[in-house]
């Protein structure tokens, strides 16, 4: 047998055992084993679908001031704790500081009238009047993710007096400065809302009462059209026989599943207020006939973004800064994408020791300016 | 047929289609009419003959059809000429290769766009019903709604295959200029490369956001139109609708935020004005 012919015998029997030991592993795995957003946590308030969590400590408390992490209505805030090795939560909770996290339930046809004023101004305000009360501070920290950074945002502008430090992680302010860059392949989704008109919303939610998961998962789908192609095939092929590798993979393709349904009427004005008429940065938002001022933004801010967010470009979020009404001020460009943020390794060695110095720092002040 | 240039055969299709849709619609009509008209003299009116108007037609839309499976035939022929661009020996990866030869099917490209499409039909297709006469307009109007998203439907896969004819022309001019990507793998990077940039561009194109923005208001009607036919049942048959349901809700929803203010009001712990305290002193100052 010549050398080339022994060398591909060789290399089909490589991937003849890869797919053996890889199909063995997902046979025997069960849904169960596969488990995301594990760090101990206790129910502390809840009304209607949203709750609200308090962590446990994992480390002595040297943040006095509570954070609170608020994910958006698209996807589901256990990114931040997709496993114990890339988890923000816990990487925070080691650092000390006083954690909770809101979660906004699933969302069914019944909830289709809840408008964003509900959530900001009503379920938010009351998670931050709990949690106010419960560490007996008047003001809390607040971390927004992506839709929930502009929930926060949109709540700081409002409600000055209540938040204490306000920390951003891929939020969108300026809807359409995804021209800025015009990268291919990024901002697809700001595009995509601008080629519909304002009608088409209405009937889109009309129709369905809400916007449905499976459909914001569709229009995700396209924004790296070859890679989905891939995805199930040799992108696993890669990796199948490597149990710990499979099961990272398990974990991430878990959260991409766990895809809510979006309130119609809060999709109404997050697609239209915002993505479409790009009202927020403009400062012509209105919640509960109360205009969203970002100057009434004066508490220090944190602004996190990923240099290479195709879903929200950095200009998008970047845009802020002139905004607020604060010298202090700080942006931390990360590596990678938009989920990179949460589960990339250099992240786990940036994100949370960035954000626990950030409130840390401002605690001192908060205390002192009590005492 | 020149693979490149089908947007004539694609119009002959679409002309030939509207042409049978309404004639369909204008002897429907007609039909619905007479229907009318005998009731309201008491007598009992016939049932429409829809079999023979839908047929109507046929043959142009089956010539139409035909001009768009050449097109089709044209774009396999291409995508069989980049699968045999890899050899079966080179590289000894049977896998990458099968995948390639997989990626390179122009119906894989169809699929990537049929995502959308299935998300919006799983939307849109709800149960089917009955066509009785008495219901003939609303699912005439769901009849008219089912062909329009067809059609808005094969129009925004037609701009897809455009783009996969275009990704697979360049490819095929960077396989021959590139003697590295001989071997499956290297041929793989490249098309994945090639065809990702190819289909990222196209859905900035304004023809792809339109045709996909068409195809998105073609479902919502669709499926307005069959909650309209199912709320006529319901009525008749005195189940609740979905449109009750939705007051219902719209009600809950209310009372709850009430609700949930009045809580607020006895248990004062923010130092701004509450929600509803806000609203009244802007209606007092104005």
């Amino acid at each position: 047998m010549t050398q080339t012919g022994t060398s591909v015998l060789s290399d089909a029997a490589k991937i003849g055992a890869k797919i053996l030991t890889g199909g063995q592993l997902l046979h025997d795995l069960r849904d169960s084993d596969v488990q995301i957003a594990t760090t101990p946590k206790d129910l502390v308030w809840s009304q209607d679908k949203v709750s609200l969590f308090h962590y446990r400590p994992l480390a002595p408390q040297r943040v006095h001031v509570p954070l609170l992490i608020c994910y958006g209505l698209v996807g589901r805030w256990t990114m931040t704790d997709l496993q114990p090795d890339r988890s923000l939560v816990r990487n925070l909770l080691n650092l000390g500081v006083d954690l909770y996290v809101v979660d906004w339930g699933n969302p069914s046809r019944a909830d289709r009238y809840l408008t964003l004023d509900d959530y900001i101004l009503g379920y938010l305000s009351d998670c931050v009047s709990e949690i106010a009360k419960r560490a007996g501070v008047p003001r809390v920290n607040l971390m927004g993710v992506c839709e929930g950074g502009v929930f926060t945002t949109a709540f700081a502008a409002l409600e000055p007096n209540r938040v204490n430090t306000l920390c951003l992680t891929i939020t969108p302010i300026d809807f359409h400065a995804d021209t800025v860059e015009d990268r291919l392949g990024h901002g697809f989704i700001n595009i995509w809302t601008r080629s519909l008109t304002p009608e088409d919303v209405d009937r889109l939610i009309d129709a369905n009462g809400n916007l449905p998961g499976e459909f914001m998962a569709a229009i995700f789908n396209q924004m790296s059209p070859m890679r989905s192609l891939l995805k199930y095939n040799l992108d696993l092929l890669e990796f199948v026989d490597d149990e710990q590798r499979l099961m990272n993979w398990l974990r991430m393709e878990k959260w991409i599943a766990d895809r809510p349904d979006h309130p119609g009427e809060a999709a109404k004005q997050w697609m239209k207020d915002l993505y479409q008429q790009n009202k927020l940065v403009r400062n012509e938002w209105e919640l509960d006939g109360r205009r969203v001022d970002l100057g009434n933004i004066k508490m220090p801010v944190l602004n996190v973004y990923a240099k290479d967010d195709h879903i929200i470009p950095p200009a998008t979020s970047r845009a802020l800064g002139p905004k607020v009404g604060t010298s202090d001020y700080t942006e931390l460009a990360l590596a990678g994408g938009h989920i990179g943020v949460f589960v990339g390794n250099r992240s786990q060695t940036m994100f949370a020791p960035a954000v626990a110095s950030f409130v840390e720092k401002h605690d001192v002040a908060a205390a002192k300016s009590q005492g | 047929m020149n693979p490149f240039d089908y947007s004539k055969a694609v119009s002959d299709f679409w002309t030939a289609q509207g042409q049978a849709l309404m004639r369909a619609q204008e002897q429907a009509g007609k039909a619905l009419a007479e229907g009318m008209k005998a009731a309201a003299s008491g007598k009992i009116p016939l049932m429409p003959a829809m079999p023979a108007d839908l047929s109507t037609g046929a043959g142009e839309l089956a010539g139409a059809s035909k001009s768009v499976m050449d097109l089709w035939a044209a774009a396999t022929s291409v995508c069989a000429k980049l699968a045999t661009s890899v050899s079966a020996g080179t590289g000894g990866d049977g896998i990458v290769e099968a995948t390639f030869r997989k990626m390179v099917d122009p119906r894989t490209w169809m699929g990537g766009s049929g995502e959308l499409d299935e998300a919006l039909g799983r939307m849109a297709e709800g149960p089917r019903f009955a066509d009785l006469w008495e219901a003939e307009r609303r699912y005439a109007g769901v009849l008219q709604a089912w062909m329009n998203l067809r059609r808005r439907s094969l129009e925004h896969n037609a701009v897809t295959l455009e783009a996969w004819l275009q990704a697979g022309r360049r490819f095929t001019e960077q396989l021959a200029a590139n003697t590295n990507a001989a071997d499956a793998k290297a041929a793989l990077a490249l098309w994945v490369e090639t065809a990702n940039r190819e289909l990222l561009e196209t859905q900035r194109s304004e023809r792809f956001l339109q045709t996909q923005a068409a195809m998105i208001r073609a479902t919502t009607e669709l499926r307005l139109a069959q909650q309209d036919l199912v709320e006529h049942f319901g009525k008749q048959y005195g189940f609740p609708t979905r449109t009750e349901l939705d007051d219902v809700h719209r009600t809950v929803t209310e009372l709850r935020r009430e609700l949930r203010e009045m809580k607020r009001q006895h248990t004062p712990v923010t130092q701004q004005p509450t929600r509803r305290a806000v609203a009244r002193q802007r209606e007092t100052h104005t």
